[in-house]
């Protein structure tokens, strides 16, 4: 199996301007040195709260965004810095599927000329080829004909988005990155919809970067999960390994938050205090942790080391496919013993 | 002990361009003091006109309530007058919302917000006095107290240094602490009962979760009623002791929370629970309910779920299930339970 994706120290900052001749005053870490690999016909869950830069990631790798630094391989090939010609037939290979159905539809755009767009952009097909191509897709995402003339308005938000999804299959990619694709859903609709991205990795050999806040979700769809927060990988694993054993006092907190439709759970339930992005000093604590100790550590509810508010903790594989980026963590010991 | 809140056979319509929808079609609901109720249903089911026709939220017209009586503490609320229900609402509600950023004004401090929310609690729905009133000594000493009352529910709440915190705005508070001032407003009046209308929607899942704590906290400290509305089964079974589950405008099943999630009896609370990715379903292994959600204006005859439902049968089509008894405080509207068991 090879690897399709792989991103190296990726890092994106947006400047943080105010004062006089509106300055640079400092940088916002979106993403902040985040590596990760993605294997083809795998699927990846990137999970994380509001704020810890999921999307931002998911920008980045179809060059929505600009990366501060870092590199992203495609298949072997650097893409970090490709030049626009180039982008495009990359951007065939890579699609992306948004969170809100309805805002990601052009609503003058009937559902034949959404779904066909891309044909034409991409392998300049219009007319009758084009339109029995559209057809096609819209009864593999499960639409039906009389749906081709019909406006995004006129469909429910499930149907809406089954429509960006047969836009995305259009140009046949290898990569789709899928930006909380449910979370805009009822709980029933959202199945079908889960189902069907499942059924189509199965027969198109997809490859999915799938970006969720919904940790029952991820579980369910995806091989293996990186949890990021503020801006940073926490811990990485294969699905159970993470839902069985998870090493990051975050992840263990997360996983005890999800309210599971079983009243006769038991658990230890785990509530953080506090929030990640407090509205008075995101940016404040962004600063301050250049140089600072580990970014989840004013949360953090197990028993704190002295290296937690000074030194930050690096990503290390502690067992094979498990990287945990905690100094609890006995492998991460050696800031005791230098 | 009688019923606190009883909704019995309330049936809502909205005049639109398209159509008069019938959004509410026979609802029965009734809440003891102390239950914490949720109801849980998909977009469109109708529980927040639900919970809206307690207060008498709804906009009327477009919205008319076509037959049904909702009656609380034994007076009926449908009868009262305008000026009696803004001393009714004061009296015995609070309300917390699903947005908690456009719930809280931008222009006011927590300050004025909560202590305007205390005065008029205390008033019992008159209006607070005025700004300009505020240099009389009786009605400064007033405010003064109020203020005392506010930096107890922040307290109360959650809400760390209220003392400090009360003169910030909200735009200076997070998402979860918005969300926590919210439920101090809520609080200022004692109320009999709180309906908190999917308060934790729009929050992260570990602030979720100190919401809900803080929610269950209360239920056990105040001894609060509460009407939980969600979509979201896994919150109905971390919070709730009761659950309605709503379908296109009527409770279609109504039972303890373990039972419902042990013993759904209902085909569509089976569907929901199905639905929901749970802890040992393997790949492929998530069932969605075929289907959609019926257009209300022109919803199908008999059980509205018939379209959907896998166990239709001849009866579903033409008539309406009555809710029959399943289990121990458990009911059910559906045909394949007779009534006679």
């Amino acid at each position: 199996m090879s690897l399709l994706l792989e991103v190296n120290n990726l890092q994106k900052y947006f400047p943080v301007r105010g004062g006089l001749f509106n300055r640079r005053l400092s940088d916002f870490r979106a993403v902040d040195d985040v590596s990760f690999a993605l294997q083809e016909g795998k699927t990846l869950g990137l999970v994380g709260e509001s704020g810890s830069g999921k999307t931002t990631i998911g920008k980045c790798i179809l060059r929505l965004l600009e990366p501060t630094a870092g590199q992203i391989l495609y298949d072997g090939a650097d893409i970090t810095h490709i030049k626009a010609r180039d982008l495009r037939r990359l951007r065939s290979e890579i699609q992306m599927i948004y969170q809100a159905p309805a805002a990601s539809l052009n609503g003058r755009m009937t559902v034949g000329q959404i779904i066909g767009e891309p044909l034409w952009i991409h392998e300049s097909l219009k007319g009758d080829a084009a339109r029995s191509r559209v057809l096609e897709l819209m009864h593999v995402v499960g639409l039906k004909e009389e749906h081709y003339y019909r406006y995004p308005h006129e469909f429910s938000g499930g149907q809406q988005q089954r429509i960006g999804i047969a836009r995305a299959l259009a140009v046949q990619p290898r990569l789709i990155v899928l930006d909380e694709p449910t979370s805009a859903l009822d709980v029933s609709v959202q199945a079908q919809i889960l189902n069907l991205l499942q059924d189509l990795q199965d027969q198109f050999d997809l490859t999915y970067l799938f970006i969720s806040h919904d940790l029952g979700v991820v579980r369910y769809m995806c091989d293996e999960v990186a949890l990021l927060y503020l801006g940073k990988i926490v811990e990485v694993a294969q699905t159970e390994v993470i839902f069985e054993a998870p090493k990051h006092p975050y992840t263990q907190a997360l996983i005890s938050a999800i309210p599971e439709p079983d009243p006769d759970m038991q658990r230890e339930e785990i509530i953080l205090h506090g929030e990640l992005s407090s509205a008075e000093s995101p940016l404040t604590r962004r600063g301050g942790f250049r140089g600072g100790g580990c970014p989840f550590a004013p949360r953090c509810h197990a028993e704190k080391l002295a290296t937690c508010e000074t030194l930050p903790p690096t990503l290390i594989e502690i067992e094979q496919l498990h990287q945990v980026a905690c100094h609890l963590h006995p492998a991460l010991a050696p800031a005791e013993n230098p | 002990m009688t019923d606190l809140l009883n909704i019995d056979n309330l049936h809502l319509e909205f005049d639109t361009y398209d159509g008069v929808v019938k959004v509410l079609a026979g609802v029965d609901l009734k809440m003891r003091r102390g239950d914490v109720l949720g109801l849980v249903g998909e977009t469109g089911c109708g529980k927040s006109m639900t919970a809206l026709s307690v207060p008498r939220l709804i906009p009327m017209p477009p919205g008319r309530i076509t037959a049904g009586r909702v009656t609380f503490d034994g007076e009926d609320i449908l009868s009262k007058t305008e000026s009696e229900m803004e001393a009714f609402r004061a009296r015995h509600l609070g309300m917390i919302f699903q947005d908690p950023v456009t719930n809280l004004n931008p222009l006011f401090t927590i300050r004025e917000q909560l202590v305007d929310a205390v005065l008029y609690q205390r008033a019992q729905g008159q209006k607070v006095p005025g700004r300009w009133r505020g240099f009389l000594p009786s009605v400064r000493q007033l405010r003064k107290e109020a203020q005392e009352r506010a930096v107890e529910l922040m307290r109360l709440t959650g809400i760390p240094d209220g003392e400090v915190r009360i003169f910030d705005y909200p735009h200076q508070f997070s998402g979860g602490m918005r969300q926590r001032v919210l439920i101090a407003m809520a609080l200022a009046g004692d109320p009999d009962l709180l309906i908190a209308d999917e308060p934790t929607t729009a929050l992260d899942v570990t602030i979720q979760a100190q919401i809900l704590r803080l929610i269950r906290s209360l239920v056990s400290q105040l001894g609060l009623t509460v009407l939980l509305i969600t979509h979201n089964l896994g919150v109905v079974a971390r919070s709730c002791e009761r659950v309605a589950v709503m379908y296109a405008g009527r409770v279609i099943e109504e039972s303890p929370v373990r039972e419902l999630f042990k013993n759904p009896k209902h085909p569509y609370t089976r569907g929901l629970i199905a639905a929901v990715p749970q802890k040992d379903i393997s790949r492929g292994g998530l069932e969605g309910i075929p289907g959609m959600i019926p257009n209300l204006i022109d919803p199908p005859a008999g059980c509205r779920f018939h379209p959907r439902c896998e166990y239709v049968m001849e009866t579903c089509r033409g008539a309406v299930p009555p809710a029959v008894p399943v289990g121990e405080g458990h009911t059910a509207s559906c045909f394949l339970y007779p009534e006679d068991v």
